[in-house]
């Protein structure tokens, strides 16, 4: 007994120490983020702060650092090699803080392609995976659409958006196209790939959740009177989509990642920018490690927002084991 | 015109007729190759409890879903209250409104309390009000001796809880016939007593039922008849001291010894 509150005593405190530190970095990141975007669109534009795209931090305290260390390394002797690699550090700090500020709007970017993609892919991907399992004879058409979509790869969609057919020159031929906060055509068409994308997968994560709600449910529901669609949207939906979310996380990070394919049809995303800083001042290592950073702190926000959201529409018995047991199976006969 | 006006007539004569309230109608079913049904007849009168035995895939639960169409028959009719209501073109939805279904496997709306597992087909099929279907609800609940649950969640009710909400939300919709289709058989026998019990206070309150069970205590003291169904045809009916002491057919006589046991 003494042994397990001992042991609890030491644990405690460690879990509040991860927690403290998961918010502070959460904290820095998001206030640094946030800041950024007011400070860049906001107050720019009226004349307050340091003006649009000016560094918060200067670099150069960092680098010269960096020089010093390098320069002193030898006179180390054995922990030269260790002074050195800190000396690396410092650089790659002062790379980071240096393209800080183009990091930022890359991240806006990345972050709005990836929720609107995702929120429009969703919006696809109920009413399809609800035809791809009660369509009848319009399943193989969407059966046809999801594999086509997940068979082929993502880039080469794109591609075939923006290069292939005609609608980057539409789009360009529309005055409004490009004009303030009205985004251009690599974007609109970025968006449209990965919303056709998405929806895909995002379909077939829902069949997965439809097909384990039990078909009882839907009987139920109309043995009381709704309709066949009545019953989907208000017996089989809910409790679908609470199940599905796990795997819908999934695809949400996914996306996140993959939104950096925009880059190739010259959306200036988060990873566009990077590259293109990259391959000017031939900094790779500082400039993806700090973009992995931007990428990390984006998805690992996402995934706890997730599983908020989880608990938050969460429903005694539903998505543990009972719930998905609740009515059992359902035969045709007794 | 004069066709639908014919039917019409046709309708009102039955049920001056003294047409019963379900009229099952040499029924043919089959799946693919198995033939559930050759030729069922069966009538129930308002205000009559009929029961179906039968042993395991007579066809019984598939009579059920015959009558409120969660399956659909070959051939024959099924009337209720003397509309054809078999007919394609009879609307599927106001018919199960005025059939209650209780299930086996008890099938409460997963996501929903208590209360919002009868609200639901109130609101959307019935056009009732918030409070107002809420009002019903708790009173249908408090019928069934749940006034206390109406916030839990199915999981979070026993099997009898469960089966009592899942008879409230059929009664709330006012239907003029219930089909309970082996209410108890997924319970303990003693959570089996709750529903019973409610199943009986039905029947007293003049509900025309139509129950598939295989608690014989309840058909004996409950049923105003008792069918015997097998090899897809009725075998034998008939009011149930009649079928218990001095059947008619050494068959039934042979599976309701097998049930009692």
């Amino acid at each position: 007994m003494a042994s397990s509150t001992d042991a609890r005593r030491l644990t405690l405190p460690e879990i509040r120490i991860g927690r403290v530190l998961a918010v502070l970095a959460a904290v820095a990141f998001w206030g640094w983020l946030l800041t950024r975007w007011i400070n860049d669109w906001v107050l720019a534009r009226i004349g307050i702060g340091p003006g649009a795209g000016v560094h918060f931090l200067e670099a150069e305290p960092f680098e010269t650092t960096a020089e010093r260390l390098a320069a002193s390394a030898d006179a180390y002797g054995p922990f030269a090699g260790v002074v050195d690699w800190v000396g690396s550090v410092v650089g790659a700090v002062g790379v980071a803080v240096d393209i800080a500020p183009v990091l930022a709007v890359g991240a806006w970017y990345t972050i709005v392609l990836t929720v609107v993609s995702i929120v429009l892919g969703l919006l696809i991907a109920v009413p399809l995976s609800l035809v791809r399992v009660y369509g009848g004879p319009f399943r193989w058409l969407a059966l046809g659409y999801i594999e086509l979509i997940r068979g082929t790869p993502l880039l080469a969609q794109l591609f075939v958006l923006y290069f292939g057919l005609p609608f980057a020159v539409w789009l360009h031929g529309v005055e409004t196209i490009g004009q303030g906060p009205i985004p251009d055509q690599a974007f609109i068409i970025a968006v449209v790939g990965f919303t056709i994308n998405s929806s895909a997968y995002q379909a077939e994560y829902i069949r997965g959740a439809l097909e384990s709600v039990d078909r009882g449910q839907l009987t139920a529901a109309r043995s009381v009177g709704l309709s066949q669609l009545e019953g989907l949207r208000f017996v089989v939906m809910p409790q679908t989509l609470r199940y599905a979310i796990p795997a819908w996380t999934n695809e949400l990070v996914y996306l996140i990642k993959y939104s950096s394919l925009a880059a190739f049809i010259t959306v200036p995303e988060l990873y566009y920018r990077a590259s293109r800083i990259a391959s000017r001042t031939f900094e790779h290592t500082a400039i993806y490690a700090s973009i992995a950073i931007v990428y990390l702190a984006i998805v690992l926000t996402a995934t706890v927002l997730m599983s908020r959201v989880e608990r938050e529409v969460a429903i005694p018995g539903l998505g543990q084991a009972e719930g998905r047991h609740q009515g059992k199976t359902e035969g045709e006969r007794e | 015109m004069t066709a639908q006006r014919t039917d019409e007539r046709d309708n009102e004569r039955r049920r001056a007729e003294h047409e019963p309230l379900l009229r099952i109608e040499n029924v043919w079913k089959s799946f693919g190759t198995e033939q559930v049904f050759r030729g069922i007849d069966l009538e129930v009168d308002r205000g009559d409890v009929e029961v179906l035995v039968g042993p395991s895939g007579s066809g019984k639960s598939t009579l059920l879903r015959c009558v409120n169409r969660l399956t659909e028959i070959d051939e024959g009719a099924i009337y209720l209250d003397g509309e054809r209501v078999t007919d394609a073109d009879a609307n599927v939805n106001e018919l199960r409104q005025q059939v209650g279904m209780v299930f086996q496997d008890i099938n409460l709306f997963a996501h929903l309390t208590a209360r919002e597992n009868v609200t639901l087909g109130l609101r959307r099929v019935r056009g009732f009000g918030k409070s107002e279907a809420r009002d019903r609800a708790d009173r249908e609940l408090a019928n069934v001796g749940l006034s206390d649950q109406v916030d839990s969640y199915p999981a979070q009710l026993s099997g009898g809880q469960k089966q009592r909400v899942g008879i409230a939300r059929a009664l709330a919709m006012d239907p003029k016939l219930m089909l309970f289709d082996e209410p108890t058989s997924a319970l303990d026998p003693e959570l089996s007593n709750s529903v019973l019990e409610v199943m009986e206070r039905l029947v007293e309150a003049g509900m025309t039922m139509l129950v598939v069970t295989h608690e014989m205590r309840f058909a004996r003291s409950a049923a105003d008849s008792i069918t015997f169904l097998e090899g897809g045809q009725v075998v034998e009916r008939g009011p149930p001291e009649r079928l218990f002491e001095r059947p008619e057919r050494e068959r039934t006589r042979e599976f309701l010894e097998s049930i009692y046991g």
